[in-house]
């Protein structure tokens, strides 16, 4: 037997191009399709992972996908504001805690996310390096932002320009880095953490300046009437909010109309949360109140979709590939018909011609689909790797 | 509609295969909010001295109240470095004044789900004050660093429903505790009903005399307990300047006041030009930080008690 296996080794060695052209096939038939759904069953889990752990989403109308996108992967298009009040409106009912989240700037092309302190309780991140955010002006880095932007605490940030246009719009913030956060496998390890606060400084609406009253002002002071004071616009706003100037900030107008995009509502209970969803779907026709997995079900049905469509024109490839294998086989057969004969005049039985036949076809079977089990393994350790990096380029 | 469905859901993929790059990382670190509460006296942390005391009153031995501000400076206008917030955020609950008390709130990262703003019943009586600067610059069109009026404990009704918030805060936290909670609240309502009535009847008494206040923190006190009372900006360490003097006199012509009350013990220079003037001083200390004999209530008697040393020299005149 083992003289049998070491001829068919030969063989194959020797007709090294036809071996590596029938393996590649083996392997890519195999392949594809498993590769595939590895691919799609880790987005599966992570998309439901997600979505599982964040109860409700309240956001104002228009679509639900971007609404979700958007709270929990700080992805897709920036969804319609909604007030602050909305926040305060769920807390008043008592049937959820509500996290307020506000993700529309970005920096260096990562995402800004502003929220509440209570995000982090929620989402259950920690520390790694420095401390969580105290005051205004500071962020907290997710892991993956740290690593490649090279960022550590006692470095800055500044946030981006909403439109290379907006020569008119506010100042840049620079943000002081406090803290990273460990790395936990979700989106968070790619966002910029700041209060809501500092992210309405970022959008202008909060902000520092000089003192008014004081003379170092009076450049900017256009007229005083009684108790009040019109400036222009030379009065010294502050870029970066220090230990030195960070009393000088402030917002103006009602807080509760400030924008955010979502609110995450976590409901104590499933009554908690059924009842609060008949509130808002009953009461107010601008507001929507989502449930992510609902949303991500939907989204995942889509996938599924288009993986069957690829897994069937991979089947219908392979089948074609296969058949052009089995000829390749036959056709061999065919052209070594005069060695098989020599065999046989040398004293060859026909079992050991036909174990030395089939050993060579098992054998580049066997190799195509010990390859494809181990592109699957890579796959499933590293797709998401080299997806990113070809993403990237 | 499909090219909208189908490019989300190509995103969802590849933002679902991002996040599912790696390992676990296991390292072991600080915890950032959160923390469930346990059978443990709760924490309570608290902005100033009054609610630091009526979280005491309420929560007994329950609680472990903890008022981060030095001794030695108006609470009102402390504010915390990045520990003491750290240490506010690991509060089980935290007790705000509200009407802009403590601006440093604003200006800080706490968990909103532990914030008790215990003013919050009554904000529509919260008192603006009338000669807030305003002013306007960019496109962000007039608006004013206000102020706000914010010792609201000094009318003893509003202490009363910031102690009634601090009851349900406590409550909430821990429900089978109500009735301990509730036995302490009731106690500290006689106390401060007590102190309403004294006030109340001190107000009828002095209803047309003309008082001073040596700064702008009696206002909730004047408007609970009907007192004629105008605020200069005096500070009781400092003697008053010439330009501070001549407010006072144009004052006077208006609002011929006898008494001036103070925040605490005026310098003796400052007493003895005052009294040049026809004006006698007097201590209501508003009680805002960790008074250095006594507590809240026995504070509070002792402004009572001095208030009512004007009632006995009105009468005698």
């Amino acid at each position: 037997m083992i003289q049998t296996l070491y001829l068919a080794w030969q063989y194959l060695s020797f007709h090294r191009l036809k071996t590596a052209i029938l393996v590649t096939s083996i392997t890519l038939i195999t392949y594809l399709p498993t590769g595939l759904r590895v691919l799609v069953q880790q987005s599966s889990d992570q998309l439901t992972a997600r979505a599982e752990s964040t109860p409700l989403i309240v956001g104002a109308k228009g679509s639900p996908l971007e609404l979700v996108l958007n709270t929990l992967y700080f992805r897709s298009e920036y969804p319609e504001p909604m007030k602050f009040s909305e926040v305060k409106r769920i807390r008043e009912t008592g049937l959820a805690s509500a996290i307020p989240m506000y993700i529309r700037f970005h920096s260096r092309g990562t995402p800004i996310v502003g929220t509440s302190f209570d995000y982090f309780g929620f989402r259950s991140l920690k520390v790694a390096k420095g401390r969580p955010l105290a005051t205004l002006g500071e962020c907290v880095l997710g892991s993956r932002v740290a690593a490649s932007l090279g960022l550590e605490p006692g470095d800055h940030l500044i946030s981006s320009p909403e439109s290379v246009f907006d020569l008119a719009g506010v100042y840049p913030l620079k943000m002081r880095v406090v803290g990273t956060l460990t790395f936990s496998n979700t989106a968070d390890d790619d966002a910029i953490f700041v209060d809501l606060k500092t992210a309405w400084v970022i959008e202008g609406l909060g902000h520092g300046h000089q003192d008014m009253a004081k003379p170092e002002a009076a450049g900017g002071v256009l007229k005083v009437e009684g108790n009040k004071v019109v400036a222009n616009a030379s009065v010294v706003q502050y870029s970066e909010i220090t230990e030195d100037n960070i009393d000088s900030f402030h917002f103006h107008g009602d807080l509760s109309e400030y924008p955010i995009t979502a609110v995450v509502a976590v409901p104590p209970a499933a009554k908690s949360s059924a009842l609060l969803q008949g509130r808002f779907e009953s009461a107010d026709l601008m507001i929507q109140i989502v449930r992510p997995t609902g949303v991500m079900n939907d989204l995942l049905d889509t996938i599924l979709t288009v993986q069957q469509f690829v897994v069937a024109g991979a089947i219908i490839v392979g089948a074609a590939t296969l058949s052009s294998v089995i000829l390749v086989f036959m056709l061999s057969l065919r052209l070594r018909r005069r060695e098989i004969e020599t065999m046989f005049k040398i004293g060859g039985s026909r079992l050991t011609v036909g174990l030395l036949m089939a050993s060579e076809i098992i054998g580049v079977l066997v190799i195509g689909v010990v390859l494809a089990g181990g592109l699957t393994l890579i796959t499933r350790a590293f797709g998401a790797v080299v997806i990113r990096a070809v993403l990237r380029m | 509609m499909i090219t909208r469905l189908f490019r989300s859901g190509l995103l969802a993929l590849v933002i679902a295969v991002f996040g599912a790059s790696c390992g676990e990382d296991g390292t072991s670190d600080q915890s950032i909010g959160g923390q469930p509460l346990t059978d443990a006296k709760l924490s309570v942390y608290v902005v100033n001295y009054p609610l630091a005391y009526f979280t005491e009153r309420i929560g007994g031995s329950l609680v472990d109240v903890q008022f981060p501000a030095p001794g030695d400076q108006d609470p009102a206008f402390w504010s915390p470095d990045a520990s003491a917030i750290t240490r506010f955020q690991e509060a089980d609950i935290i007790l705000l004044n509200g009407a802009s008390y403590a601006k440093w709130v604003d200006r800080v990262t706490l968990p909103a789900s532990k914030l008790v703003d215990t003013s919050a019943s009554f904000k529509d009586q919260y008192i603006i004050m009338p000669d807030a600067v305003v002013h306007t610059h960019g496109p962000g069109g007039e608006h004013a660093h206000g102020d706000m009026a914010f010792t609201t404990w000094l009318d003893f009704k509003l202490a009363t429903r910031q102690a009634e918030a601090v009851f349900e805060a406590l409550q909430k936290a821990r429900p089978d505790e109500t009735e301990r909670f509730q036995a302490g609240l009731d106690s500290l309502r006689t106390d401060l009903e007590s102190l309403d009535q004294a006030l109340i009847a001190f107000g009828k008494e002095t209803t047309d005399t003309p008082l001073l206040g040596s700064h702008p923190v009696y206002q909730y006190l004047a408007r609970a307990y009907d007192l004629n009372l105008e605020s200069v900006h005096f500070e009781p360490d400092e003697a008053p300047s010439a330009h501070q003097l001549s407010e006072l006199q144009d004052i006077l012509e208006e609002h011929p006041a006898a008494w001036m009350l103070w925040e605490g013990d005026p310098a003796e220079e400052t007493v003895a030009i005052l009294e040049e003037l026809g004006i006698s001083s007097m201590v209501f200390d508003p009680c805002a930080n960790v008074p250095e004999s006594g507590d809240f209530l026995s504070v509070m008697r002792e402004n009572v008690e001095s208030l009512g040393g004007i009632v006995a020299l009105a009468n005698q005149e």
